[in-house]
C-alpha cells in the first residue's frame, strides 16, 4: 500500500517500522474474516484493515488522535488472528502497539478512563496488590449490580469466588529434577496468575521436575510488561520487562539456562517480542538473547519425551488461547501432548476466534467481551466435553466465569496423567468425572 | 483514473442526509465522521481511492429499502459494498456517494438439505456458507481465492468464479433466487428455490451486473454434496510453454479434473514463505485436482499423470494427506496477498482460449521486459482465466502509470486472441476504459439500456463498467433533470 | 423472410414495421401471428476448438449437425436438450438457435445445468435492427452485463439470435440406471433427493407415475468411466435399498433409450390432453401435483420438474394456487394458449422490469409480439 511519510518522519525508528509494515499491506481484506470484533460489530472500522487505515492516517499526518480513532483502536483485542490470516505477513502487532503508544502520548482520555487505566496498571502486575484488590472485589460482589459503570461492574463480576492462599512454590528458589537432569529451565511465575490460581505453577513445576528439569524461580523476575504495554504505557512496560531481562540474564550468565518456560501464553508472546521492544535500547542484545530462549511450556514438554498414556476416557475441549495460536503460532503442540498422554481432544467451531478475555479487555470493553465469551462458551459446550483446557489464565477465568464445565490449564491435565494430583477444578466439579484408572 | 466531479449540491446537504438516514437505521449504523469514512475509501484495489460522503450499515432488507428510498429521493449516488475485497475497484466510492455496506447482514435464513439449497443474507462470507452446511456433508461450490473474506453480495455482483469452476461453474450457475432492492426502494423477488425461474432470465442478468442494477440482500444458493475425496497433484515444469501445453492435452483427453491451477516461480516463492505447502522448485507449477473415491481418483490420475509425464516434468507429486492438500490450496489461494511481501501489485483477470496460453504467457514475458516491471502469473489454467500480477512501487512516482499501461496492453492482448478483459473480478473501475476495446458502441448501448430500465437515474455504483465518455450523454441529461 | 447473413437480417429488421414470428426449425410449437422470419439461412459451425471445450455456431444450424460434429471429438452438449417434435406433433429440424432462445434443457440439467449455463456468447439483432454481441468464446467472462443469459430463454422477444458460443464437455464412457418400482410420489421424490444428496454424482433422477408396464417406476442415472459407474451403482444401491428392491440397468443403449423417452416426455406423445411443465422445489412436487384432480404426471429433475397431462383447456394455474415455482403451458389448442397464456404471470414489479427491457430491445414491439407479456397492466 502506498504511504506518504516524509523523509523527516522516517528518521524516527518507530515510524520507519510502521511504514515498513504499512507498505506490506495490500488491503486484500482477508483479515476482516477472522477478526472477532468485526464478526461482532460488522463495521470495517472495527476490523484490522480499518484500524490499519486509521493508524496510517494518524501517523502519516502527525494527527492528534480523535475520539473515533481511539474508540476503534481501543476495541482491538490484540488477539492477532489477523496475523495468522494475513498472506502478506503484515506485522499488525507491532503496528497496533505503536499506535497505542502514540495515543497514550498524544491523547487525553476522560478522567474516569484515565483513573481506571491507572488503577489497572498499578494493581494487576503486582500480585500482592492484586490479591488485596480481589479480596475487596469479593466483598463488593453482592453490590455489583448497583454499580453504575459497566467496566467497574465487569471487574467485580470477574473476581473469582475463591482466592487461593499464596503459594510458596512461587518464591525464588531452585527445584531439583526427580530424575537425571536433562534441562535447566527458569519458570516465569507471572503476576496476576499467581494471585488468581496457584495450581498452574504448582503443576508446571511438578511436571517439569518429573521429566528431568531443574526448575529455577529467578529472583527479581515479575510481570512481563504486557498489561501496560497493551495500554500504550511504554515506560511502565519497559521497566517491568527490563527487570525480567536482568534477572534472567544473570541466571543465563551464571549457572546457565536452557529455556525460560512460560505457562501464560499472553506473557509468552510479549517475552518473545522483547527483542523488538528493546531494539533501540542498551539492553537490546540481552533482550534478544532472552527472547531467543523463551518458550511456551508446551514447546519444552514436547522436547522432553512425554510418556504415552492409555486412553483415559475423558474428553477435553481444547481452547486455543490467541496469544498461543496467533501470537506464538503454537497450534498443535498442546493438543498433541494431551492426546499423547491419553485424553480425547475436541476443538470448538471457529477455534480461531478470541474468547474476549484479551488481557484487560474484558474489564475495559465488557460489552464486546461478553458477546465473544458467549460465543466461545456455546461453541465449547456444543462439543459436550468433560473438561475445558487452555494455556492462558486470562482465557481460563473468562470461560470459567460462564460455564459449569470445569476449566483447567493444559499442564494440570498433563501433570495428572503422568502421576500428579487430580486438578482441583476437577475435584470440585459438580459433574462426576470418570476416574483415570492409571492414577489410582 | 478519471472520476466525475462530485455534485456540490449533495455535499452541501450532508447533514440533512445523515439525519434522514439515522432516522431509519439502528444506532452506530451511519458512518459520517471524515476520519472514519476514510476507511471506506477503497477496496482491495488501492491504486484508486476516494472517501465517500458517508457509509451506512443496515441489517435487514427493510433497512436497505429505506436507505435506497431516501437516496433516490435525494438524488444521491449509492455504492453497494460487500466485504470490500474487489480487485477491480467495484466498491470504489465517489465523494458524493453513500456506501451501502451489507457486512452486518450475514445470517443463514434457511438450509434445505432435501432440496439442496441454502438461503442467506448476502453479507455472509463465501466460505461461511460452506461452513454452515459442511457438517451435513454439503458445500457451496464457487470458491474465489478470497472466499475466506468475500461476501456473497460481491460474488453475485461480479459473478465470481474460483479454482473449482472448471467442474462446478461460477456464481450464476449456482444461484437460484434473490431478494433485490431497486434503487427506488422497491423490493423484488427473482427466482426462488426451483430451477429455471420463469419469464426473462433476470437472475442471470443481475449476476455480474456489478451492483448497478439493484442491491441483492438475500440469496438462495445451490449446495452440493461433498465428494468422497479429492486429491491435488503438483506438477512442476521447466517452462510456461510446456505447462500450457500440458493443460491443453489434459483437457483434450476427456478426463476433466475439477481444477487446473497455474503458478510461476515468483508466485511459488512468495506463497511458499506464507503457506509452506512444499511446492516444487520450478518455473511453472500446475496444481491439478480430481475428486471421487480413492479408486476413482487413482484411475483418473493414471490418465492425467501419463499426460504430465509425456511433458517431462521436473517434479510430479500427489498429495498424501488432507493436511497436505489443505496447505497446497492455502498457498494457491493466498497467492495474491503473498505478493504483497514483495511489492505493491495490480492483479489482472483476462480470460483467453486455453489453446492460446503458451503464446500469451510468452508475450506477457516480453511486455514485462519492455516495461521493466516484474510480473507474477497465477491463474485458473483449466478455463484460461489468467491473473498476471504486475509488481510496482506505489511510493515511486510514475510506477503506477507504467503498471496501468502494461496492464492495458496485456488485456488488449487477451481480447486479440479471442478472450475477454475480465473472467471473474468484474470490470469495476480498473477495466472501465478498456471496455471499448472489447465491445463496439452498439454492444455497450445495449448494456446501458438495461441499466436505464433498472436504475433510470443512474445512481447505483456510478462511474463503473462503462467508459465515462460512453455514459456521458446519459449522465449529463440526468444531471440537467436534477 | 429468410436472411442469409446477419447484416441482411439487420437491414430487414430495420426496414420492417410488421410483427414477425421468428422461427428456427419450427419444432417448438409457437404458431404466432406475424410474418415468419426463418433463420435457416444463417447456418454453419463458425469455430470448434475441442481442446478448449468451445464451439461457436450460427443460430440456424440444425442441432443434429452440431451434435454430430461434437460426437466426432467425443464431446457433447452437456445440457441434453429435449426434442419437442414428438410431444407437439411438429415436424422440421430443431436448430441450435431455437434451443438457446427457449433455454431447452433435459434431464441432465439437475447435475450439469441448463442451456443458459453453457452459453458463452451471443450475437443478436435487436428489434431496431442493431447488431449486438455479448460474451464471447471463453469459459469465464464477466466483461459487462450478461446479456447472454438475458437472451437465453427470451424466446426471440428481445432480439433475433444469430450466433451462439457454447461450452461443451467430454462424453462419458459409460452410463447405467438404478430403478425402483412401485413408489408413491412422496417416497419417489425422497429417494431421488437422497440419491442427489449423495456424493455419487447422479446425472438424472426421474419418476414416472405410470411406467412402461403401467406401474410407477423411479429411475436414477449415473454416468462416467466404467469402473466409477460400477462403484457408484453399488454405493447408490445401498442407499436406495430401503425404498425397495433396486434393479440395475447397465445396457448403455437401453439406458440411453430410457432417458431419451423421459427427456422427450414420450408417455404423453399422441395422447389427448394439454401438457404443462411445472418448475418447483422438488420436495413440494407431490403436494402441488395432488392439488389437481385429474392428471397424469412425470417427475424429472429429482421432482423439481413436473410434466403434467390434463384434460384440454383446464386452467392448471388456478387449481395449483400458490407455490414456489411456475407453470408453463407447453401443448394446447390456440384458444387455450391465448386464454391462459403460455407463461406464468410474473409479479407486477418483475413484469414491469420485463416490459421495460422489451421496450428497450424491441421498441416497435415486432419480435414475437406478446409472447412473453404475462400481464396487460404494464
Amino acid at each position: 500500500m502506498q504511504t506518504t511519510f516524509t523523509p523527516e518522519q522516517l528518521k524516527d525508528p518507530a515510524i520507519a517500522r510502521s511504514n515498513e509494515i504499512l507498505r506490506s499491506c495490500v488491503h486484500c481484506g482477508f483479515c476482516t474474516a477472522t477478526c472477532p470484533t468485526y464478526q461482532v460489530l460488522g463495521d470495517e472500522l472495527d476490523s484490522p484493515r480499518g484500524r490499519i487505515y486509521l493508524i496510517k492516517d494518524m501517523l502519516e499526518n502527525n494527527k492528534k488522535p480523535d475520539e473515533e480513532t481511539v474508540k476503534h483502536i481501543d476495541r482491538c483485542l490484540s488477539c492477532l488472528a489477523c496475523m495468522t490470516t494475513c498472506p502478506s505477513s503484515v506485522h499488525y502487532m507491532h503496528l497496533v502497539d505503536h499506535a497505542r503508544q502514540y495515543i497514550e502520548d498524544n491523547y487525553k482520555r476522560p478522567f474516569g478512563e484515565r483513573l481506571l487505566r491507572w488503577l489497572l496498571a498499578e494493581i494487576l502486575p503486582y500480585p500482592m496488590r492484586f490479591r488485596l484488590a480481589l479480596l475487596g472485589a469479593k466483598i463488593g460482589r453482592p453490590i455489583a449490580r448497583l454499580v453504575p459503570d459497566a467496566r467497574l461492574r465487569a471487574m467485580l463480576e470477574m473476581a473469582p469466588k475463591i482466592i487461593p492462599p499464596v503459594s510458596r512454590n512461587d518464591d525464588p528458589q531452585c527445584f531439583a529434577p526427580d530424575v537425571r537432569r536433562r534441562k535447566r529451565v527458569a519458570l516465569m511465575t507471572g503476576c496476576a496468575q499467581k494471585a488468581l490460581n496457584t495450581d498452574i505453577n504448582d503443576a508446571t513445576i511438578r511436571l517439569l521436575k518429573r521429566l528431568g528439569c531443574e526448575v529455577v524461580i529467578p529472583k527479581g523476575a515479575g510481570c512481563c510488561g504486557a498489561l501496560t504495554h497493551h495500554m500504550g504505557k511504554t515506560t511502565e512496560s519497559h521497566v517491568a520487562a527490563a527487570k525480567n531481562i536482568r534477572a534472567w540474564i544473570s541466571d543465563m550468565d551464571g549457572t546457565g539456562l536452557d529455556a525460560i518456560v512460560i505457562n501464560t501464553s499472553g506473557c509468552g508472546t510479549t517475552v518473545k517480542d522483547y527483542g523488538h521492544m528493546f531494539k533501540q535500547h542498551s539492553l537490546a542484545d540481552d533482550a534478544e538473547r532472552v527472547a531467543g530462549i523463551a518458550v511456551d511450556v508446551s514447546e519444552v514438554l514436547m522436547q522432553l519425551d512425554m510418556p504415552d498414556g492409555a486412553d483415559k476416557g475423558l474428553m477435553v475441549a481444547y481452547h486455543a488461547a490467541c496469544s498461543l495460536q496467533h501470537g506464538q503460532q503454537i497450534k498443535t503442540l498442546p493438543k498433541d501432548l494431551l492426546r499423547k498422554v491419553g485424553f480425547g481432544v475436541v476443538e470448538p467451531a471457529d477455534s480461531h476466534l478470541c474468547c474476549g478475555s484479551a488481557g484487560t479487555y474484558n474489564l475495559m470493553q465488557p460489552a464486546i467481551s461478553n458477546q465473544l465469551k458467549e460465543r466461545k462458551v456455546s461453541s465449547l459446550e456444543a462439543k459436550k466435553p468433560d473438561v475445558i483446557a487452555a494455556g492462558n489464565i486470562g482465557c481460563m477465568m473468562q470461560i470459567g466465569n460462564a460455564t459449569s464445565v470445569p476449566v483447567v490449564h493444559t499442564v494440570e491435565l498433563l501433570d495428572w496423567a503422568t502421576g500428579g494430583p487430580k486438578p482441583p477444578a476437577l475435584v470440585d466439579a459438580k459433574k462426576p468425572l470418570p476416574e483415570i484408572p492409571g492414577l489410582r | 483514473m478519471e472520476m466525475p466531479a462530485p455534485n456540490p449540491d449533495i455535499l452541501a446537504r450532508k447533514s440533512r442526509l445523515v439525519e434522514r438516514l439515522q432516522a431509519v437505521l439502528p444506532l452506530e449504523s451511519v458512518v459520517h465522521d471524515p476520519s472514519a469514512t476514510r476507511v471506506y475509501e477503497c477496496d482491495a484495489l488501492t491504486a484508486y481511492k476516494c472517501p465517500p460522503l458517508m457509509a451506512v450499515l443496515p441489517t435487514t432488507t427493510e433497512e436497505v429499502s429505506a436507505v435506497l428510498k431516501i437516496c433516490h429521493q435525494e438524488g444521491v449516488p449509492v455504492v453497494p459494498r460487500g466485504a470490500g475485497t474487489s480487485l477491480a475497484g467495484g466498491a470504489l466510492p465517489t465523494a458524493d456517494c453513500v456506501i451501502l455496506g451489507v457486512a452486518r447482514m450475514n445470517e443463514v435464513i434457511e438450509t434445505d438439505y432435501p432440496n439442496r439449497t441454502i438461503r442467506v443474507q448476502t453479507g455472509r462470507t463465501n466460505l461461511s456458507v460452506t461452513g454452515a452446511v459442511e457438517e451435513n456433508g454439503f458445500f457451496y461450490a464457487p470458491d474465489p481465492s478470497s472466499q475466506l473474506a468475500c461476501a456473497i453480495a460481491g460474488n453475485i455482483a461480479m459473478n465470481s468464479g474460483g479454482a473449482h469452476c472448471l467442474k462446478y461453474g461460477v456464481t450464476t450457475n449456482n444461484l437460484l433466487g434473490v431478494t433485490m432492492v431497486m434503487m427506488n426502494g422497491d423490493v423484488v423477488e427473482l427466482g426462488g428455490s426451483h430451477l429455471d425461474a420463469g419469464g426473462l432470465d433476470l437472475l442471470g442478468l443481475i449476476c455480474g451486473s456489478e451492483g448497478q442494477l439493484g442491491v441483492v440482500t438475500e440469496a438462495t444458493l445451490r449446495i452440493l454434496p461433498k465428494p468422497e475425496g479429492a486429491r491435488p497433484v503438483l506438477m512442476g515444469f521447466d517452462s510456461a510453454e510446456v505447462a500450457g501445453a500440458c493443460v491443453s492435452d489434459i483437457i483434450k483427453a476427456g478426463v476433466l479434473p475439477v481444477a487446473i491451477e497455474y503458478m510461476d516461480r515468483l508466485c511459488i516463492e512468495a506463497t511458499e514463505r506464507f503457506a509452506k505447502a512444499g511446492y516444487p522448485d520450478c518455473e511453472a507449477l500446475l496444481i491439478v485436482e480430481v475428486e471421487g473415491s480413492s479408486e476413482e481418483i487413482d484411475e483418473q490420475l493414471s490418465v492425467i499423470l501419463a499426460i504430465a509425464r509425456s511433458h517431462n516434468p521436473v517434479e510430479l507429486r500427489e498429495s498424501k494427506s488432507s493436511e497436505e492438500s489443505a496447505k497446497i490450496w492455502l498457498g494457491r489461494k493466498s497467492a495474491f496477498g503473498a505478493m504483497g511481501q514483495i511489492n505493491d501489485y495490480m492483479c489482472l483477470d483476462g480470460t483467453i482460449p486455453v489453446s492460446a496460453l503458451p503464446l500469451v504467457l510468452r508475450k506477457i514475458g516480453e511486455l514485462a521486459e519492455q516495461y521493466g516491471l516484474r510480473v507474477g502469473n497465477v491463474f485458473h489454467a483449466g478455463d484460461g482465466n489468467m491473473h498476471p500480477l504486475i509488481l510496482f512501487d506505489a511510493n515511486k512516482p510514475g510506477d503506477l502509470e507504467l503498471c496501468e499501461a502494461m496492464g492495458a496492453d496485456i488485456l488488449r492482448l487477451c481480447v486479440e486472441v479471442g478472450g475477454c478483459l475480465t473472467g471473474e473480478h468484474g470490470v469495476g473501475i480498473e477495466k472501465r476504459d478498456l471496455m471499448s476495446d472489447q465491445y463496439g458502441s452498439a454492444d455497450l448501448e445495449a448494456q446501458m439500456a438495461v441499466k436505464d430500465v433498472f436504475d433510470p437515474a443512474w445512481l447505483l455504483n456510478p462511474a463503473k463498467v462503462f467508459p465515462l465518455a460512453v455514459s456521458a450523454p446519459r449522465r449529463e441529461s440526468l444531471a440537467k433533470l436534477v | 423472410m429468410t436472411p442469409n447473413t446477419e447484416a441482411e437480417l439487420a437491414d430487414m429488421l430495420a426496414a420492417t414495421n410488421e410483427p414477425l414470428a421468428i422461427q428456427g426449425g419450427g419444432t417448438r410449437g409457437f404458431s404466432l401471428g406475424g410474418a415468419p422470419l426463418t433463420l435457416s439461412g444463417l447456418s454453419g459451425i463458425e469455430l470448434y476448438e475441442p481442446g478448449a471445450l468451445t464451439i461457436v455456431v450460427r443460430a440456424g444450424t440444425p442441432l443434429s449437425e452440431v451434435e454430430a460434429a461434437l460426437a466426432c471429438e467425443n464431446q457433447r452438449l452437456p445440457f441434453e436438450p429435449m426434442d419437442h417434435r414428438g410431444l407437439l406433433g411438429t415436424t422440421g429440424e430443431p436448430t441450435i438457435g431455437g434451443v438457446v432462445a427457449a433455454n431447452v434443457s433435459g434431464p441432465r440439467r439437475i447435475q450439469s445445468g441448463a442451456a443458459r449455463d453453457y452459453m458463452l456468447g451471443v450475437r443478436f439483432v435487436d428489434g431496431a435492427g442493431t447488431i449486438v454481441k455479448n460474451g464471447g468464446r471463453v469459459m469465464k467472462n464477466v466483461t459487462g452485463y450478461d446479456l447472454v443469459k438475458l437472451m437465453a430463454g427470451s424466446y426471440g422477444t428481445l432480439g433475433v439470435i444469430t450466433e451462439v458460443g457454447l461450452k461443451v464437455l467430454p462424453r462419458t464412457d459409460a452410463a447405467a440406471c438404478l430403478l425402483l418400482d412401485g413408489l408413491k410420489d412422496e417416497s419417489a421424490v425422497s429417494a431421488m433427493s437422497e440419491a442427489l444428496g449423495s456424493p455419487f454424482e447422479v446425472s438424472g433422477a426421474a419418476h414416472l407415475a405410470k411406467g412402461p408396464d403401467g406401474t410407477p417406476v423411479t429411475v436414477i442415472r449415473i454416468e462416467g468411466f466404467v469402473r466409477s459407474v460400477d462403484y457408484r451403482l453399488g454405493k447408490l444401491s445401498e442407499i436406495l435399498t430401503k425404498y425397495g428392491p433396486v434393479r440395475v440397468e447397465t445396457d448403455v443403449e437401453k439406458a440411453a433409450a430410457m432417458w431419451a423417452a423421459i427427456r422427450d416426455v414420450e408417455p404423453f406423445h399422441d395422447v389427448v390432453g394439454d401438457v404443462w411443465r411445472i418448475s418447483c422445489k422438488p420436495s413440494d412436487g407431490p403436494t402441488i401435483a395432488a392439488r389437481l384432480k385429474s392428471r397424469q404426471l412425470i417427475y424429472d429433475w429429482g421432482g423439481g420438474l413436473i410434466w403434467l397431462l390434463v384434460p384440454a383447456d383446464m386452467d392448471v394455474r388456478a387449481q395449483l394456487g400458490s407455490y414456489d415455482g411456475h407453470a408453463t403451458l407447453v401443448r394446447a389448442e390456440l384458444n387455450t394458449r391465448e386464454r391462459l397464456g403460455i407463461f406464468e404471470p410474473q409479479p407486477l414489479p418483475v413484469e414491469t422490469i420485463n416490459a421495460g427491457l422489451r421496450a428497450k430491445f424491441d421498441p416497435r414491439n415486432i419480435l414475437n409480439t406478446g409472447l412473453m407479456q404475462t400481464r396487460t397492466e404494464v
